[in-house]
């Protein structure tokens, strides 16, 4: 009878668990995409030293973020062997180890991007802002950290331990992607897509976005006509690409 | 972790050019200079003014201060072909137009780099954005691409849209205009950066990789032990070359005791003809001894059949067609002087290819005397007392002691074209020696001398 009910208290704080991860990854997700538009405009017109301070918050709820979900991960997936959960439980949680593990590299990708642009363009002195180059882009980062600040995970709030710097940050997250892979072995390719193809394109209901693409094309409209008027003799080389 | 979808490596054209990047980027930094970089403007949509526009008549204006204005026209469109420039109006066509046509510079972070490569499971992210942004209406290669890699990256579909929808919404928060801007520079990036279209190549590649031949690493790294076993004391830079290496030391001793014509071999040259029988065909001093050998068991024609199919593959094309009737004659018409004995089948096709001899038409025959000679009389030879006898004569040099002074001496040693000359002596010699006899000519002789 204590077996019966243990398992069962188990259980509950395994779902429990399993959401949380769930949560911590969509948060994840948001985090790095608002670090990734951060990151076009490194070395720009639109980088300045504001830009730069919400690139390291960003960056640091990240970190928080990735150490809480691999610990909880490993922990679930290795913890998993030995009781007897159903098999749909450690489909989710293979899911999510997959889904965490390509959140990881695309970020790290990301990271590594960004840390060879500040190199480039450091911006300690006045001059240097000679060198960003004249995108079109005025302001980089309006609205992101409130959506950043909106990430909510519980473990964000309780453990407080420092953030390292950029670089050691990368190498903490190979580090980080190699030892995952030797504790815990999930075969990815196992993983099935839950969305069919394209069912993206319906999720969304307003389309303030058509503007945007018209916006886009608008330009090729308009100065096509004015084009028209000079007929250039444009140079001979063809279409490339 | 990712199986990165192993695509056929595109490094037909990956070369190196991180040097040539980092030229350009300092040359888009330079244009950047407000006062004599290239002059920006702005450009005026319906809702909005975006600035920092540039036309293709000032880029090149900007460039003609350099070099020619033709050079000025292809350097800009290899910017534009790059990546770094990226045009408004008709944005599929990468080429720069000496006109009123509109660019803008393309963002450090979109900027071609050699370090990191175009990821598939980017491009499927930008997809699937493009996908929810257009709601469905992509164009055709855009479509095939999509469907490809969600077959392919099906593990981490969930991800891919998970992130494509996340980076949607943190798109929406930005300015207008700087929204616009960030939508052209990204179409811009996969513009370039678009894998090919035609999408069913992979699968020739991945048949291809499942064709060729695997062994097992065991088997190939136990052929690499032996190798290295067996050769180990023959490397002149892992073990001690005797007398000296003469590229350490600059005395070219070793080279004299091991050329080609050399009466006494060294030890170490003598061990390595009973490596096996290719070490010692190759080399030409073992050839010679291998063929005293065979005269004394009068089984030369299968070496000299051998070295004249090597002198055919190798020789100039138009001595091919005499050479090949010389062979005929000699060593595999019925009834010839040099008769070698080879297996009916290969013998037929032999013959039938000399009808029109090539290159290559021996190549069967002479394996097979090859192998005649490898599995037979090269055991045969390492047995014998003529082997025996040139390992006893074999010179073991002495290791040189070089100090200071003595390695001053250095001999400039023999001229090449005074060893070809003599080597091309000693093949006429033996050329001679070995022409079939002329029985009429030694009969004549016979009787004068009577």
């Amino acid at each position: 009878m204590n077996r019966w009910h243990f398992s069962v208290d188990e259980l509950v704080l395994r779902q429990r668990q399993q959401g949380e991860c769930q949560r911590a990854q969509e948060a994840l997700s948001r985090v790095t995409s608002c670090f990734q538009q951060l990151a076009t405009s490194l070395g720009s017109s639109a980088d300045c030293s504001f830009l730069r301070d919400e690139m390291e918050d960003t960056r640091m709820s990240a970190y928080r973020l990735c150490s809480g979900l691999s610990q909880r991960l490993v922990h679930l997936l290795s913890g998993c062997d030995s009781a007897p959960s159903g098999m749909e439980d450690r489909q989710v949680l293979e899911r999510l180890w997959v889904l965490f593990l390509s959140g990881l590299e695309n970020f790290l990708s990301d990271l590594r991007m960004a840390c060879y642009l500040i190199g480039q363009f450091p911006l300690n002195q006045h001059y240097d802002r000679h060198s960003l180059v004249n995108t079109g882009c005025t302001d980089g980062m309006v609205g992101l950290a409130a959506s950043v600040a909106s990430t909510q995970a519980s473990w964000l709030a309780l453990e407080e331990e420092p953030s390292p710097d950029l670089i050691s940050h990368i190498a903490g997250l190979e580090a980080m992607l190699t030892e995952m892979q030797l504790r815990v072995s999930v075969p990815f390719w196992s993983v099935e897509a839950t969305q069919p193809a394209w069912a993206e394109a319906h999720s969304e209901a307003e389309d303030p976005e058509h503007s945007l693409e018209d916006l886009m094309e608008v330009e090729v409209a308009s100065d096509n006509r004015m084009a028209a008027c000079f007929q250039p003799p444009c140079c001979g080389l063809g279409c490339i690409g | 972790m990712t199986i990165r979808t192993a695509r056929p490596d595109r490094g037909q054209h990956f070369r190196s050019r991180i040097h040539c990047l980092k030229k350009l980027e300092a040359t888009m930094v330079e244009m950047q200079d407000p006062k004599c970089g290239v002059k920006g403007s702005e450009q005026k949509l319906n809702i909005t003014t975006i600035p920092h526009v540039i036309t293709g008549e000032t880029q090149a204006h900007a460039y003609t201060h350099l070099i020619t204005p033709e050079e000025a026209q292809a350097f800009g469109t290899m910017l534009v072909a790059y990546g770094y420039i990226y045009p408004l109006q008709n944005h599929r066509k990468l080429i720069m137009c000496n006109d009123t046509s509109l660019y803008r510079f393309q963002t450090p972070y979109f900027w071609p780099t050699q370090t990191w490569v175009a990821e598939d499971t980017e491009y499927a992210i930008y997809l699937a954005k493009r996908n929810i942004r257009k709601k469905g209406v992509l164009e055709p290669y855009e479509q095939a691409h999509y469907n490809h890699l969600h077959k392919w990256l099906n593990h981490k579909w969930d991800f891919i849209v998970l992130q494509a929808t996340e980076q949607y919404k943190a798109g929406r928060e930005r300015k207008k205009p700087d929204r616009v801007v960030f939508d052209c520079q990204e179409r811009a990036y996969w513009m370039v950066n678009r894998p090919p279209v035609s999408v069913c190549n992979y699968n020739i590649f991945y048949q291809q990789a499942i064709m060729r031949s695997k062994v097992k690493s065991s088997v190939s790294l136990g052929a690499l032990v032996k190798y290295i076993t067996t050769y180990k004391n023959h490397d002149p830079f892992l073990a001690t070359c005797l007398p000296s290496n003469p590229w350490q030391t600059d005395n070219d001793t070793y080279w004299n005791l091991n050329m080609r014509g050399i009466d006494v071999p060294t030890k170490m040259r003598v061990e390595r003809w009973s490596f096996s029988f290719f070490e010692l065909l190759n080399d030409l001093r073992g050839r010679d001894d291998f063929k005293i050998f065979l005269k004394k068991e009068f089984s030369g024609e299968n070496l000299a059949f051998w070295e004249a199919a090597e002198e055919l593959k190798l020789g100039t094309a138009s001595s091919m067609s005499t050479k090949a009737e010389t062979i005929f004659k000699t060593f595999l018409a019925p009834g010839a002087p040099r008769w070698i004995n080879i297996d009916g089948r290969t013998m037929g096709l032999t013959v039938k290819g000399l009808e029109h001899p090539h290159r290559y038409v021996l190549e069967a025959a002479q394996t097979h005397v090859f192998l005649l000679m490898k599995k037979d009389t090269f055991f045969r030879y390492l047995k014998s007392p003529v082997y025996k006898e040139i390992q006893k004569k074999a010179l073991n040099p002495e290791p040189h002691n070089f100090t200071y002074q003595n390695a001053r001496n250095r001999s400039p040693g023999i001229h090449p074209i005074i060893l070809w000359q003599q080597e091309e002596q000693e093949k006429a010699k033996a050329a001679a020696a070995s022409a079939p006899v002329d029985v009429k000519a030694m009969m004549s002789k016979i009787d004068r001398k009577k």
